[in-house]
This record gives C-alpha cells, sequence and structure tokens, in this order.
C-alpha cells in the first residue's frame, strides 16, 4: 500500500530541494528565458551580416554585345542583358529587381579572360567569381536567330563561385525567355505558341497553417528534447547525488517504502522535466512572436512568406494538445531517469548515462522531421516517436487522423512509463544497486560465476537476454534459408526454440523447472481444451477488428498469398502454422520467459511483461496487425502455465487455437463442406462465426478466464531455494 | 529488545561464488543496555546492522527487533528503530529544521506531536542557534547534532549506532557518547559498533567482538578480560585475531585466490 501523505512529503521536500539548488534553478527556469531572447537578437543581427555580399562576374567581350536599347521603340531588338551603365545585369530580367545589385559585374576587355587557362587561374585566385565570355558574333548569330552559347567559367569547388554560378544561369534562362517572347510579338503569334503550359499555384493552407506545418516538426522535436534534459539532472541529483552525499541510507531506513520514495522522487523529476518543457516552448514562443514582429515591418519580399509561416505561433488548440501529449512523455522520460540514475555511485557516473540515453533516444525524437515519416499502426507504438509523431498531426490540424491513433500512442506510452517505474522501483528494492561497491570487473570470473552459481531457475536479466538472443537468431538465420515449406519449420525450431532451450540447459540447474516439463493435471488439460474452443470465435472478430483499424498493406497481402502457395496441403499446414508454434512458443514464453520473469515479479506482471514480449515478437518477426491476439492469447497462456505449473496445456491450448484457425480457413473455402459452414459461418469469406455462437463462446470463456484469474497467486510465489546457497550452519569461507 | 541468531550474510563476488560478510552471527540486548559491536573496518559491523535496519536481506539466520522479524514485516522494524552511522549525511539544501521535521513527517507522527517533539530535542541537544541554518553550512558537530535528532524524532524503543564517532574529533565524539548515554538512561535498546577499544570499554555493558564476518568472544568486558586472560580490550582483540590468523596459515596456499 502506497501512503500518498509519504509521497506528498518526500516530493514537496525534494522539490524544495530542486528549487534551492542553483543549477537546477539556471537550467529550468532562467536558461530558457534568457537563451531563446539572446538567440533572437542573435539570428536578427545575422540574418543583417548575411545579407548576401555582391558577387563579381567579370564579363569578357562586352562590346560584342547587341547595342543597348531600352528606350528603343523598335519591337524586333532584343532585350539588353546588361543595364545602361553597363556596372550591372538588366533589372528586368531578375525576379526581383533588387536582386540586380547583388552581382556586380565589371566589362574587361583584358585579353587575360580570354584565355582559358589564365582564366581558370585568375578564378582560381579570387579576382572574380565567374566570368562570361561573350562571343564576336553573337549579335549576328542572334539575327540569324540561330543558337548562341555562352560560356561562363566558375569554380565549383569554391561555394560563392557555384552560388554565382546558379545565379548567372537563372538570368541568362530569363533572358532566353526575354528573347523568345520578344520574337513572338514580332512574328505576331499568340502567347500559347512559345509557352503553351503554365502552372498556378493554389496553395489552399491559410499563413497559419503552413506556419504550423513548419512548427509541426519543430515543436515535437524540441519538446521531447527539452522534456528529457529536463529529466536527466535533476535525476541524476536526487538518486546519485543523494547516494554520494550520504542521505540515501537515511531515507531508506525510514518508514517511507521504496514505492513511495520512488513515486516521490518520480513526481518531482515529472515536474522539473514539465517545466522545462513549458518554459522553453513558452519562451521560444514569446522570442518568436518578437522577430515575427519584426519581420512584418520590414518590407516584404515575395517570397518572404515562408519565413512568416515560420515565425508564426501554433494555435491555441495544438498548444493544449502538446501539454496534454507531454505528460505521458514527460512521466516516460522520468521513470527512465529514475531508474537509470538510481544505478550510478556519484553524480559524476551518473553523467556517463546521458550519452547512451540521449543515443537512444533522439533519432526517435528525430524520426518524424525525416519527410514522409507519418502515423502509422507501427510508428504509433515506438516509445518517443508516437507522441512526436501524434503531436506533429495534431499541429497540421489533421484532427481526424490523430484522433483515429489518439489512443494507440497513448497506450503503448503509458504501458512504456509503468514498465520503466516499475524498473525504478525494482532498482531502489535492489541491495547491490543501492550499495555498489565499485568493484572490478572481470570477464573471466563473471564467466565462472555464470556457470559455477547457476540459478534453480533464470532470471529477468536471462529472460530480456532469451529474447534478444531469438531476435539476433532470426536476423542471422533469415538471410540463409530459402522460401519453402521447410524452411519454415527449420527456422521456427533455430530461432523460438533454440534460444531458450540451450538458455535453460547451460544457465540454470532445473531446465525442467525452468521449462515447466511437468506432467499436467487432467483437468488442467481439459480447462486448456475448452478455453481454446470457447475463446476462439472472439479471437477471430478480433482478428477481422484489427484488419479494419490498420489495414495491410496491398505488398504484404500478396506476400501472404505467396506463403500459403508454399503449404502443399493440409497436413503440412498443420505441422508448420499450428503444431510447431504451439511447441516452439510455448517453450519460450511460457517456458523459459515467464518463469524467468516470475522469479521477480508478481504472476500478473510476469504474465504481462511475457505476453507484450509475446506480442513484440510477432511485430518483429511477423506482422504488425498480430500484435493484439498475440499479447491477448499471451495473457491467457501465462494464465494457464501459472495456474497448472506445466507447459503442455498451453501447448494444448495454442495447439488448438491455431488449428482451428486453419479449419475454419479450410472448411470456409470448401465448396463440398458448404452445408456445415453455412451453419457455423455467418461471414464465409472472413470465417466469422453466427452472432449466437460468438456470444455464447465468449461468455463461456469468461467464465473460465474469471476462475483463472481467481486461483491466481497475488503474491510473488516465495523463491523455492534460498537466495543463497549458504544457510545457517554451512560455513564457507 | 533486539534478537539475533546465526544470522548470516552473504554477497555474490564473481571471482569467488558467494562470499560470506556476516556468518552465524547471535547475540541478543536488552532495554536500558547498550550493546558494543567491536571489530576492525571490514569485519561485518555495516552489514550486519544494515540486517538490522532492514537496508540488507539476511541469507541466513533470524534477527528481531523489538519483536519484529526483520524479513517478515520490515516495515515495523524501521518506525521502531533510529540509525545513525558516520556516513550519515544530511541534506545540503535543507535547514536543520526542515530535515528533522521532514523524517518526522515520514514517521506519519501528527503535527502537534511533531513540533513539541522536535522543541524538546532541540533544546536538549542546543540546536535552537543554527535551527534555520542550511545543511550545506554547518559544522561537524552541529551535523552530528542533526543527525541524533533525525534519529530519535519518533521516539524509538531501539537505537543502532554504527561507528557514529569515527571522524569526530575528541570533544564532538565525547559530547556524543554523553548523549548516547543519557539515552540509555530513558530506556531505550541500543546498539554501538566501533573499532575503538576504550570507546567500547566506556559505553557498553555487553560486547561483540567481530572479525572477518564471525563473532569471536561475547559478553561483559570485564568478564571477556578474566576469560581470556587479557589486560584490556584491545590486547584481547589481537589476541582473538592472532588465533584466527594461525588458523588461515594453516590453510593450503591456492594459486587461483
Amino acid at each position: 500500500m502506497v501512503r500518498w501523505s509519504n509521497v506528498g512529503t518526500i516530493f514537496r521536500q525534494e522539490l524544495q530541494d530542486q528549487l534551492r539548488d542553483r543549477r537546477t534553478l539556471f537550467m529550468v527556469f532562467v536558461l530558457p528565458i534568457l537563451l531563446y531572447p539572446m538567440l533572437g537578437i542573435g539570428m536578427a543581427k545575422l540574418s543583417e551580416a548575411f545579407q548576401e555580399q555582391p558577387r563579381r562576374v567579370v564579363i569578357a567581350g562586352c562590346q560584342n554585345l547587341p547595342s543597348i536599347s531600352t528606350e528603343s521603340t523598335d519591337k524586333t531588338a532584343p532585350p539588353s542583358l546588361l543595364d545602361p551603365t553597363e556596372t550591372a545585369f538588366n533589372p528586368t530580367l531578375f525576379e526581383s529587381p533588387g536582386d540586380s545589385s547583388r552581382l556586380i559585374i565589371t566589362c574587361d576587355d583584358d585579353p587575360r579572360w580570354l584565355d582559358p587557362d589564365t582564366r581558370r587561374s585568375l578564378l582560381r585566385a579570387g579576382e572574380a567569381d565567374a566570368v562570361l565570355v561573350i562571343p564576336p558574333d553573337i549579335a549576328a548569330t542572334m539575327a540569324r536567330m540561330q543558337r548562341i552559347s555562352i560560356p561562363v567559367a566558375y569554380n565549383s569547388a569554391d561555394e560563392r563561385s557555384q552560388i554565382t554560378y546558379l545565379r548567372i544561369t537563372r538570368l541568362l534562362e530569363n533572358w532566353n525567355l526575354a528573347i523568345v517572347e520578344q520574337r513572338r510579338i514580332a512574328e505576331g503569334r499568340p502567347e500559347g505558341a512559345t509557352d503553351p503550359v503554365r502552372t498556378e499555384a493554389q496553395d489552399v493552407a491559410t499563413r497559419a497553417e503552413a506556419g504550423g506545418s513548419v512548427w509541426a516538426r519543430i515543436f515535437p522535436f524540441l519538446l521531447v528534447l527539452m522534456a528529457l534534459t529536463g529529466a536527466f539532472y535533476p535525476a541524476v541529483d536526487i538518486c546519485a547525488g543523494e547516494k554520494e552525499r550520504g542521505t540515501m541510507e537515511t531515507l531508506l531506513i525510514s518508514p517511507a517504502s521504496r514505492a513511495e520514495i520512488v513515486l516521490g522522487k518520480f513526481l518531482t523529476i515529472l515536474f522539473a522535466s514539465m517545466a522545462t518543457a513549458l518554459l522553453n516552448l513558452g519562451s521560444m514562443g514569446i522570442t518568436a512572436f518578437a522577430l515575427a514582429s519584426q519581420f512584418s515591418k520590414m518590407p516584404m519580399r515575395p517570397n518572404a512568406s515562408g519565413v512568416t509561416a515560420l515565425l508564426t505561433a501554433p494555435s491555441l488548440e495544438s498548444a493544449f494538445w502538446m501539454i496534454a501529449l507531454l505528460i505521458p512523455l514527460a512521466a516516460f522520460f522520468s521513470a527512465l531517469c529514475l531508474a537509470l540514475a538510481i544505478l550510478a555511485r556519484s553524480m559524476k557516473e551518473g553523467q556517463y548515462y546521458m550519452t547512451p540515453l540521449y543515443m537512444f533516444c533522439l533519432p526517435l525524437a528525430c524520426l518524424p522531421l525525416v519527410p514522409g515519416v507519418e502515423l502509422n499502426a507501427f510508428t504509433a507504438l515506438l516509445p518517443v516517436t508516437g507522441v512526436s509523431l501524434l503531436l506533429k498531426t495534431l499541429m497540421q490540424g489533421d484532427y481526424t487522423e490523430a484522433r483515429r491513433y489518439f489512443l494507440l500512442v497513448l497506450v503503448p506510452i503509458i504501458i512504456y512509463g509503468l514498465v520503466s517505474l516499475r524498473w525504478a522501483i525494482d532498482q531502489f528494492k535492489s541491495e547491490s544497486v543501492l550499495f555498489r561497491e565499485a568493484e572490478r570487473f572481470d570477464l573471466r570470473g563473471w564467466f565462472h560465476h555464470l556457470f559455477r552459481d547457476k540459478p534453480r531457475t533464470p532470471s529477468a536479466a536471462q529472460a530480456l537476454l532469451c529474447f534478444l538472443l531469438m531476435l539476433v537468431a532470426y536476423w542471422f538465420i533469415a538471410p540463409f534459408l530459402s522460401l519453402s515449406a521447410y524452411s519454415l519449420l527449420i527456422m521456427q525450431v533455430l530461432v523460438i526454440l533454440g534460444p531458450p532451450v540451450v538458455l535453460a540447459l547451460l544457465l540454470t540447474r532445473d531446465p525442467v523447472l525452468t521449462l515447466r516439463l511437468r506432467i499436467p493435471k487432467a483437468a488442467d488439460l481439459g480447462m486448456a481444451a475448452l478455453l481454446a474452443l470457447a475463446l476462439y470465435p472472439l479471437v477471430s472478430e478480433l482478428r477481422v477488428w484489427v484488419d479494419a483499424l490498420f489495414p495491410m498493406p496491398e505488398s504484404v497481402r500478396q506476400a501472404l498469398a505467396g506463403l500459403k502457395d508454399l503449404i502443399p496441403d493440409l497436413p503440412t499446414a498443420f505441422l508448420l502454422l499450428a503444431i510447431a508454434p504451439a511447441i516452439c512458443e510455448e517453450f519460450a514464453f511460457r517456458g523459459y520467459i515467464l518463469t524467468a520473469l516470475e522469479r521477480s515479479y508478481r504472476p500478473a506482471w510476469a504474465i504481462l511483461l511475457s505476453a507484450l514480449l509475446f506480442g513484440f515478437m510477432h511485430v518483429l518477426l511477423s506482422l504488425f496487425q498480430q500484435l493484439f491476439n498475440a499479447t491477448l492469447l499471451g495473457v491467457i497462456l501465462g494464465l494457464i502455465a501459472i495456474r497448472s505449473h506445466s507447459i503442455f496445456p498451453g501447448i494444448l491450448f495454442h495447439l488448438i487455437n491455431n488449428s482451428l484457425a486453419i479449419a475454419a480457413g479450410a472448411i470456409s473455402s470448401d465448396p463440398n463442406s458448404r452445408a456445415l459452414s453455412d451453419r457455423l459461418f455467418r461471414d464465409r469469406s472472413e470465417a466469422l462465426f453466427h452472432w449466437p455462437i460468438v456470444l455464447l463462446a465468449t461468455a463461456f470463456s469468461a467464465v473460465l478466464i474469471i476462475r483463472l484469474v481467481g486461483t491466481m497467486p497475488r503474491r510473488k510465489q516465495p523463491t523455492r531455494e534460498p537466495a543463497t546457497p549458504l544457510g545457517t550452519g554451512q560455513v564457507v569461507s | 529488545m533486539i534478537q539475533v541468531e546465526h544470522l548470516t550474510k552473504a554477497f555474490l563476488d564473481y571471482r569467488r561464488g558467494w562470499v560470506p560478510a556476516v556468518d552465524d552471527v547471535t547475540f541478543s540486548c536488552q532495554p536500558g543496555e547498550i550493546f558494543g559491536l567491536l571489530g576492525p573496518n571490514g569485519a561485518g559491523k555495516t552489514t550486519t546492522l544494515r540486517m538490522l535496519s532492514t537496508v540488507l536481506k539476511p541469507t541466513g539466520g533470524v534477527a528481531r527487533v523489538a519483536g519484529f522479524d526483520v524479513v517478515r514485516y520490515p516495515e515495523k522494524v524501521r518506525e521502531s528503530i533510529g540509525f545513525m552511522s558516520a556516513g550519515t549525511g544530511i541534506y545540503e539544501r535543507r535547514t536543520a529544521w526542515e530535515l528533522v521535521e521532514f523524517f518526522g513527517r515520514l514517521y506519519q507522527m501528527s503535527p502537534d506531536r511533531l513540533r513539541s517533539r522536535m522543541e524538546t530535542i532541540f533544546d536538549w541537544l542546543q540546536m535552537n542557534d543554527f535551527r534555520d541554518v542550511m545543511g550545506a553550512k554547518l559544522s561537524t558537530g552541529m551535523r552530528q547534532k542533526v543527525s541524533i535528532a533525525r534519529t530519535i524524532i519518533h521516539d524509538p524503543p531501539v537505537l543502532i549506532f554504527d561507528e557514529p564517532t569515527s571522524g569526530l574529533d575528541v570533544l564532538v565524539a565525547r559530547s556524543l557518547r554523553q548523549r548516547i548515554l543519557e539515552l540509555r538512561d530513558q530506556g531505550k535498546t541500543i546498539v554501538f559498533s566501533s573499532h575503538d577499544m576504550n570507546e567500547v570499554a566506556k559505553l557498553c555493558a555487553r560486547v561483540g567482538i567481530i572479525h572477518k564476518g564471525r563473532l569471536r568472544a561475547l559478553g561483559e568486558p570485564a568478564e571477556l578480560l578474566d576469560r581470556f586472560g587479557q589486560p584490556d580490550l584491545e590486547e584481547l582483540f589481537f589476541h582473538l585475531v592472532r588465533i584466527d590468523g594461525d588458523i588461515s596459515t594453516v590453510r593450503p596456499f591456492d594459486p587461483a585466490l
């Protein structure tokens, strides 16, 4: 039982401590208030400094250009390239006339510019940014309406020269167009003759929306970054710092339970994280407003709307969503930082953990910045990415899409937060974490220890290792297998069955107990079989719902159909899709992994975690759409395994469940069994049962599940062995 | 009161396997008595006392504090003890008053009782001059007083002092011992560990001498000196350690260690 008064006392004191800490105050309050106005001023100044320097262009052979005739009424004369003073290009050839001052031209008849070799070295020496060589016969060629070519020499290794070249290209294109236009008018042909198609941009986004889309990319990223930074420093201070200053032990000996201490500290970190994120965003918003109003006073260039769009603040509604989503995100970061920070013995060691934490979080936070990465069923589940993508969608004003994914983002991030918090509490209960001495890590000694001091059943860390081994095995084995029915079988045996069996044999003293290889009671077998039968109609309904919510891409659908062609007949289908998964997956998830989790967690947590791992495995190795069914079945299989102390009822359940799917498919597609399938299914193509069958079976399975849950042990099983091989009277020294 | 029977704690060491830090230790302590745990650094004193204060779980044996088993009722045990050690830090960003108040609240004391108790303790320890001074600015002696106040704020029947005087100057250590004697006279059950033989001789009615995790001798100081024929506790201690050393030299040399 958590006494909230204790949590409150710890929270208030920790918060007061943090508010009295100059470093925290600076990081959380002062820095954002000062930083962004400074950045704003800096940006304004920088943009002045970045006013582009005029580039120097040398034109060799100015005198060859057709005579200048701006005032000429002669419609057939081509427009001039230069303005009358011959120090700049003709301003009308630029998109915005002011741009002509950004290119200073020099008419230089020096023969040095005409020789390609000296021209090159002069350019490389930076004497000019680009050189135009006007051919001597230009006027005559133009008059004959033949193509002229104007060499433009530049140095692509020099960025300024490169930019100058691009501008000149643009300019010459415009000159080209102007000449064509001139000729069209002269020949009296209609506009469409030379310029038949023209695009007309019609942007339906309002200026605020355009602004939103720019904010929508940047804001979620910044929010994530700030929430993480805001959580990290206080976490290190109130965990590692408390150890370092010697107050941790005192707190642990107080009557406050570990959960109360962790919650109190967690709330403090959460507060700091949210305060940091909100203050930063607030300050940034105000700076942006100020910048925007400064810009709006400036004379606008037509293409400057992008700048205003960037500086238009997001709407109040998106701001609300931002804060609402910040809470679970900050909670996840706070719990994660807390669990990491308690591992550290000192503040200094705590700082070391920052790099791996950022390496983990930043790529996830950066994903939404990548164009084309959008909310979908998979990205929604990623710990940080889901939230920032949802924020992006909300800020773009796409509320229908956001509503569709809201729960799918919120529920996982809350689960990740809870799991991290639970991890933090576990860390606080661990003697080796709290009283960690500086020990030398000795790899050989550690290996010796692994084999010498084998535990009877594996630890939670080994469960995770087993899961990762399965993924790694898949990664390495998959490329070597051909696409055939039997490679599917080999894959399941090597990837799913291999790691848990090998680990159980190598690293535990009791592989039989670890893998639950006990003869089951007949009653348990019977119940598993009944439950599998009763649950199946609901399972197939769920499958269809999930498919409707998260439709499979067509390519995946085709790949699946291709997979079906691999399987020649029904017995092979049973072997590959029912018998093999039932055995392999049960050994792995209800055998090794659940036993391992059971040693460290209460049964409810152990079942939930193993079911989540089971679900993730299906996402990673197979289809995202299987996540929900696999997790749900994982929970029920976990219940069965813990109640029966045996793996076999679970195998039976799994076998029946998968066989029913195969059988239902076979019956509904077989024209000979039309009568039977009409009696069973209301929708033959999807093999959906008649509603009465679904309801009755579901009600029956609910009764069975309630009975199962009722017999569940509430507390962690007392370890069947002493925590260490040493007991009273056994003296080892 | 405190009852410790066959208490054992082993830690896992990657190279040596399970190594006992405390091995089969048995002693008891009654109300109004100070029991001294005497031993060099690393003997297992701190590990024993941490098991009594429930932050470490024993790997064998039984310990009851104020009638509660430390494994089965750790919360009850924590409510009944005050624990203080040399390593006990104080919060640098809290004042003396806030720190004591904080722990009082964690002991679920009512505001009125907490306030009157704090006034009494601050008077008794003469802490009123620095009650609003931040922890970071307190001198060592003041910090010790804050720690004592924190230890006894909830008026626990059992007090555990783990080398409280180590690193203190003579005056502060002496005043601390004086306070501990006064607490004993109030009827508290007190366990006091130290590596200082003279200190233990001055304070404790009974002592246990611990070395390499095992209790080598247990009894009243005078009776122990008689039994082993030694002039004082220090000589007694060396005597006991020497016996132990003789045993260890008999052990065959193991190049793997």
